[in-house]
């Protein structure tokens, strides 16, 4: 109740701008910036929703812990950091405000920050409010902290619900719907001045680019050893509750239903629209592929499920030339070396 | 002018096969070699030193990624910082071409990636980060011992970025981007809403806050900088906020020191995408260049007058420094070197390498 007048009470500031952002949406939805304002605002529509369930979720299994409550938890907890990942690829406008991406999940944690960050709460003795977790670290804001408190191994002596733990979870589950509701609101608000801006088509591209590379090289490459260093599981997104693949899907899926679209229109302006054609069999033959994946990431060059994951990764590879290098040239796409990561 | 001929001249028979490195101090009146961090098309990372000519150069390279650098006055070296989250400094010897020393920012500290040399090259001042409470500090090192750290100036804020010497020898003006970050967290910005940046002045030898100028918005980060030979400094920002807003990217401090924000066309400014790399003075004239690697723009501006004379197209446009004829070189992040005039309409390219340039030139 407290978190959804706090979100009405900022709701209003930005009024006047989603309005305004509505209307010239319905006017006119056949650029390809169009095309993907509104894709990605159902996204984050999705997140946000998805982020309140478990939210709800959270609040339900606190006030009369159970297994079959702590499992529907589980499941909404990893339905909410599903509709994350699907709209993971828009790293500009307001995602970037408050560096908010980091805000839903700290990764990747090679210090273990999600684990010390928990572990200190929880001995606190304090229950945080929701401005504590706001006013703390990113680690303990987002998806992984949440993660720790259901699976790690550190937790699996505490009774379920015990207070402290609970008063973690709703806290950190209620700033993350905070988040999510921000984030969907902003989207919408930002409508004009992205559907305004040409250089924004650049930016979807470039971002859609990175989040494949990201998926190739951080993602799977590293944990799977890949990538010129030992295999590491604890490298991989989610390792805790075993669901590795099921994020990278979740991203795959994200850019088919809100990159794709805008994409194809785009091409279809530039007259290659085969282009278009061959970077969704590609992803969606890739899809095929994380369906054929148990959840979680294996290391192990034994695991039969190790050659599964390879090939899954040869096709993001594949994915990524498609748009990184051929969709790219056919659109004129130069990325920037000090424009993209300077200091 | 005397002085380069004379330390040429001296070096001639030691260099021998080497082409001489031309070092003017600490005007830079003059550049026959550029020093740069870049990274190679291989995705390592080097610092490189560069003639004009293209032709001659070579690369050291090194574990970090650095950013900016300066030159040691009378002397052959040249020092590049490892950008934040970065822990090393390299000196770099210009005769043997070859790394002389690597200095560690020391456990509980990182670097920002600037640093300047007082007027006779002996002690070195750094920008710097005290981890335990991001405390923003300039460090200093005695060059003459080693460069052997002497003590540590806190500037009372967080993120100092690139620093420089006034042309009184005893001040420092420094850009705090006041920007918290925290190498756990790699290179996550962790206190955006929360921000204090500043356009400073300090006395090196005191440590004393003789002047702190805070930018109109608190999410301006005040990032890079140059003086003009009569004390104007010209800073650019860095926009943390809203990308849909607009606010002033460049702000000049005048001989006077009054504090003052250059209110450019909004177009111009909408074209530097929130993002200026860096600034350099020409120091034959009142022109002022800055970079823009976002937008992909170049400016030239009258400091004096606060007014833009230029607005030129340049690829992820990055390093920049004069080059002693009133003009300027600038490097592209795509790997071209350019030369640009006041009174040319197209940046000329100079040579193309086959490596990524980092924001800055020494």
């Amino acid at each position: 109740m407290i978190a959804s007048l706090r979100r009405l009470g900022v709701a209003v500031a930005f009024l006047a701008a989603p309005l305004s952002a509505l209307v010239s949406a319905d006017a006119d939805t056949n650029t390809p910036r169009d095309i993907w304002h509104s894709a990605i605002a159902q996204q984050y529509a999705e997140l946000s929703n998805a982020s309140e369930r478990l939210e709800a979720s959270a609040t339900r299994f606190c006030q009369a812990p159970d297994e079959s409550l702590k499992q529907r938890l589980e499941s909404d907890w990893l339905g909410a950091y599903q509709a994350w990942q699907a709209v993971r690829f828009v790293q500009f406008g307001p995602i970037e405000q408050n560096s908010r991406g980091w805000q839903l999940q700290f990764w990747p944690d090679r210090k273990n920050l999600v684990g010390s960050k928990v572990e200190g709460w929880l001995q606190a003795g304090t229950t945080p409010t929701v401005e504590d977790i706001a006013s703390d670290s990113v680690a303990i804001q987002g998806f992984p902290a949440i993660e720790y408190l259901l699976y790690d191994d550190a937790m699996s002596d505490w009774p379920l619900g015990e207070p402290a733990m609970c008063g973690l979870l709703q806290a950190i589950s209620t700033h993350l719907a905070d988040t999510s509701n921000a984030l969907e609101r902003d989207w919408q608000a930002f409508g004009v001045h992205y559907r305004d801006t040409p250089r924004y088509t650049e930016t979807t591209l470039a971002n859609a680019i990175q989040a494949l590379e990201t998926l190739e090289q951080k993602r799977l490459g590293e944990p799977m050893g890949l990538q010129g260093s030992p295999a590491n599981r604890y490298l991989a997104e989610a390792w805790r509750s075993g669901n590795s693949i099921r994020l990278v899907e979740s991203t795959l899926e994200g850019l088919r239903t809100g990159f794709l679209p805008g994409l194809s229109a785009l091409l279809r302006e530039a007259d290659a629209l085969p282009l278009a054609e061959a970077f969704r069999d590609q992803l969606d033959k890739t899809l095929a592929k994380t369906g054929d994946l148990p959840p979680g990431l294996t290391t192990s060059l034994d695991d039969e499920a190790f050659r599964g994951q390879q090939s899954l990764y040869l096709n993001i590879g594949q994915l990524n030339y498609l748009l990184g290098t051929e969709i790219a040239a056919e659109l004129g796409l130069v990325r920037g070396f000090n424009s993209s990561d300077g200091d | 002018m005397q002085r380069r001929q004379v330390l040429k001249a001296g070096l001639g028979s030691v260099v021998m096969a080497l082409t001489p490195l031309s070092w003017a101090m600490p005007g830079r009146e003059n550049a026959d070699w550029l020093f740069s961090a870049v990274d190679g098309l291989d995705g390592k990372h080097y610092i490189a030193g560069v003639a004009l000519d293209g032709k001659n150069r070579f690369m050291i390279e090194v574990p970090e990624r650095c950013h900016g650098g300066c030159l040691r006055p009378d002397s052959r070296q040249a020092v590049l910082f490892a950008r934040r989250p970065g822990t090393r400094m390299h000196v770099i010897d210009g005769d043997s071409r070859q790394l002389a020393h690597t200095i560690a920012a020391g456990e509980g500290y990182h670097f920002y990636g600037h640093g300047v040399f007082d007027l006779n090259g002996r002690y070195l001042y750094v920008t710097a980060n005290r981890l335990e409470d991001s405390a923003g500090l300039v460090r200093v090192y005695d060059a003459a011992n080693d460069y052997t750290h002497v003590r540590d100036m806190p500037l009372g804020g967080i993120g100092p970025h690139e620093l420089r010497l006034m042309p009184d020898g005893d001040t420092l003006v420094i850009g705090l981007g006041g920007i918290q970050t925290h190498p756990d967290y790699g290179r996550v910005k962790l206190n955006l809403d929360t921000m204090a940046p500043a356009l400073m002045l300090m006395n090196r030898h005191s440590g004393e806050v003789v002047a702190r100028h805070a930018p109109s918005h608190h999410q301006l980060s005040c990032r890079h900088l140059d003086v003009a030979a009569d004390g104007t400094v010209i800073a650019g920002y860095q926009f943390e906020g809203p990308e849909w807003e607009s606010y002033p990217l460049i702000c000049r401090l005048d001989a006077a020191g009054d504090f003052s924000e250059l209110a450019l066309p909004d177009e111009v400014t909408a074209s530097l995408r929130h993002y200026t790399a860096s600034v350099a003075f020409s120091r034959v004239s009142a022109t002022v260049l800055v970079t823009a690697p976002r937008g992909n723009r170049v400016l030239l501006l009258d400091a004096e007058q606060g007014r833009l004379n230029a607005n030129l197209e340049l690829p992820d446009a990055a390093g920049a420094r004069c080059d002693g004829n009133g003009g300027f070189l600038v490097s592209s992040g795509q790997g071209g070197l350019y030369r640009v005039t006041p009174d040319t309409a197209v940046p000329e390219l100079l040579v193309t390498q086959e490596f990524r340039w980092d924001n800055h030139l020494t």
